[in-house]
């Protein structure tokens, strides 16, 4: 098992290093000189000279392999370099910028974890009566509607109306609230589908009718004997869940007027700044990368018969 | 045997309804069981004998209904028209079961020890740890070499002959009156079979258990057989003592019914060369045939035997 971990974390390591590859070669090959870019927010009139200086300073003059090997180094010490447009360090805003997305994403899955998991053995316990059927509509309706609306809708009923939290900003947890419930509830719906239809087939195998052979009781028999079985099964998808949040960070944070990474990626991306952007990909991957090695790891502990062929 | 039996059926027939169709895979099936007896059910596939033991327990496949009538007396409790919950006290507690396929039947994704345990933990009101403990007893009990070893592993990595092993153990945590064991050694190696067989006849004195061995294999019924009942299209011959039948048990060609539709006569007719068309008029009664002491449901013997008399 440890040898498992091991090999797993070491190709994390190489594809990390792939991706920042793919990060810098993306940024630099992107249209457009930066330098002179620069040099015209300095000076509207700027001439050949201002823009080499602003290229001696950025180090944009220098060969390719120099300036990647320069912009690796810093990014493992956290140093991202300068950004373009505002001159600050791009690693001290990503810092700040991380906890509130980092916030934002946890609080998301959580209830994106409970949420599928009530409605799923809900939905499992009255099988095909009318708890059932409920959930499985609302579960249809929830993942076939945007989060931006999702948000809307909520901001409408809790805030507007009822006034239980805040309608936009990051001040504690009253005013968190909102954000994952409309981050959280896109994946909730789809996992609750993976739970439901995970007990579905878990209930119609042979070893079921053991189970019952047993004197257990429906309820015990999905607790004990049906979870072990789909537990793979509903990790994987909240791994991917997880993913797809990240990105739904983009579009959520915006509507709370959130300052995380995925609003400075896009205010990046709009400015051409290119060291953010540079900066937030290579944080978007690591993550990404980070969350598949973890993720591999649950499945595997979870089912015996990987851990078996894994060790 | 002992004298009072433990187990009295009478006129069970079973109902069998799905979302499309109605079958009855059981019907008017009578016989008697006593403690420390085995009775053997025999037949083809599908000729109901599964559904006969199963069924009136409530073990039935998801999506389908039995409606059952007649009349099973267990240990003086009455079950047939008995509630989900009485029939789910018995389950595991005085009615151990064991099933065709060790293969399937045990849960992949849990110790074969927390599976055996946990009827233990159920039915005696054990703690966890005591549990463990009468776990380990029941796998010394049922053979199994290494127990502490085997307490910690998972279903796929023991052999079919030691699953069944398992099963067994499960089947008997709770010391139950009456083991019913569904093809217990279909599934197996033709070695282990007999390995398989002989174990089970052993915990079953050990235990003083009533056995219902279900199966097709008529050399396990001249094994472990006490009483014979044959099952053909969910109707059965008299059940009686097993060496009557032994040798002079013969096959017929073609296949069963389909049980879908309701038989009137005699449901061996499609299949059988001296069908006359008594057969087909109504059911046969069970009434004396030309051999002293044999009665038969068949029209073409009793006749004979009027004939002879």
């Amino acid at each position: 098992m440890f040898a498992f971990i091991a090999k797993r974390a070491r190709n994390a390591v190489l594809l990390l290093f792939l991706a920042s590859v793919l990060c810098f070669a993306l940024v630099v090959s992107a249209p457009g000189n930066v330098a002179i870019l620069i040099a015209e927010l300095r000076t509207p009139t700027a001439t050949k000279a201002d823009i080499a200086k602003v290229e001696e300073e950025l180090g944009l003059n220098k060969p390719l392999l120099e300036r990647y090997g320069f912009w690796l180094n810093g990014a493992i010490h956290g140093d991202f370099g300068i950004s373009y447009k505002t001159g600050e360090a791009v690693g001290a805003s990503l810092k700040s910028r991380l906890a509130v997305t980092a916030t934002l994403v946890a609080g998301g899955a959580v209830v994106a974890f409970l949420l599928s998991l009530f409605v799923g053995f809900v939905g499992a316990l009255w099988a095909h009566r009318a708890p059932d059927v409920v959930t499985r509509g609302s579960a249809l309706l929830g993942a076939s509607t945007p989060s931006f609306f999702v948000g809307a809708l909520l901001v409408y009923a809790f805030s507007v109306t009822w006034h239980v939290f805040p309608t936009f900003g990051f001040a504690g947890p009253v005013s968190w609230v909102l954000p994952w419930l409309t981050l959280g509830f896109l994946p909730a719906a789809v996992l609750s589908r993976v739970v439901r239809v995970g007990f579905e087939e878990a209930m119609a195998k042979p070893y079921v009718l053991t189970a019952m052979s047993k004197g257990l009781s429906r309820t015990s028999i999905l607790v004990r004997d049906a979870i072990p079985n789909i537990a793979p099964t509903y990790l994987n998808a909240l791994g991917t869940q997880i993913g797809t949040m990240v990105v739904g960070a983009v579009v959520v944070e915006p509507l709370f007027a959130w300052q995380g990474i995925g609003d400075l990626f896009l205010t990046g991306v709009r400015f051409r700044d290119f060291m953010v952007v540079q900066a937030c990909l290579l944080v978007f991957i690591t993550f990404f990368i980070i969350l598949n090695v973890v993720v591999d790891i649950c499945i595997t502990l979870t089912d015996p018969r990987l851990r078996l062929q894994r060790s | 045997m002992s004298s009072e039996p433990i187990l009295r059926v009478k006129d069970l027939t079973i109902d069998l309804l799905t979302a499309h169709t109605v079958v009855r895979p059981v019907d008017g099936v009578v016989y008697e069981l006593s403690r420390r007896e085995t009775l053997a059910i025999v037949g083809e596939s599908g000729s109901g004998k599964t559904v006969t033991c199963f069924a009136p327990l409530g073990l039935m496949p998801v999506g389908v209904q039995a409606d059952i009538s007649g009349s099973i007396l267990f240990d003086s409790r009455q079950l047939v028209g008995s509630d989900n919950e009485t029939l789910r006290s018995l389950r595991g507690k005085s009615i151990g079961f064991i099933f065709q396929d060790p293969m399937s039947a045990l849960n992949p994704a849990r110790r074969v020890g927390r599976q055996i345990a946990e009827v233990a933990e159920l039915h005696l009101g054990m703690t966890a740890r005591a549990a463990e403990t009468r776990a380990l007893e029941l796998i010394k009990m049922v053979g199994m070499s290494d127990p502490e070893i085997r307490l910690k592993q998972y279903p796929h990595e023991l052999s079919g002959g030691l699953r069944q092993r398992v099963m067994i153990a499960i089947a008997i945590a709770a010391e139950p009156t009456l083991l019913v064991a569904d093809e217990p050694t279909t599934a197996l190696d033709v070695t282990v079979q007999a390995q398989i067989l002989r174990l089970l006849k052993e915990i079953q004195s050990r235990m003083n258990m009533a056995m219902i061995l279900i199966t097709h294999d008529m050399g396990v019924v001249a094994g472990a057989a006490d009483r014979v009942m044959v099952m053909y299209a969910g109707r059965h011959a008299i059940p009686r003592k097993q060496d009557a039948i032994g040798s002079r048990f013969r096959g017929l060609p073609g296949v069963p019914p389909i049980l879908g539709a309701p038989i009137t006569g005699c449901a061996f007719m499609p299949r059988c060369g001296y069908a006359v068309d008594a057969c087909g008029e109504r059911r046969p009664p069970f009434l004396p045939t030309a051999v002293p002491g044999v009665s038969a449901a068949c029209p073409v013997l009793n006749i004979r035997a009027k004939e002879c008399a």
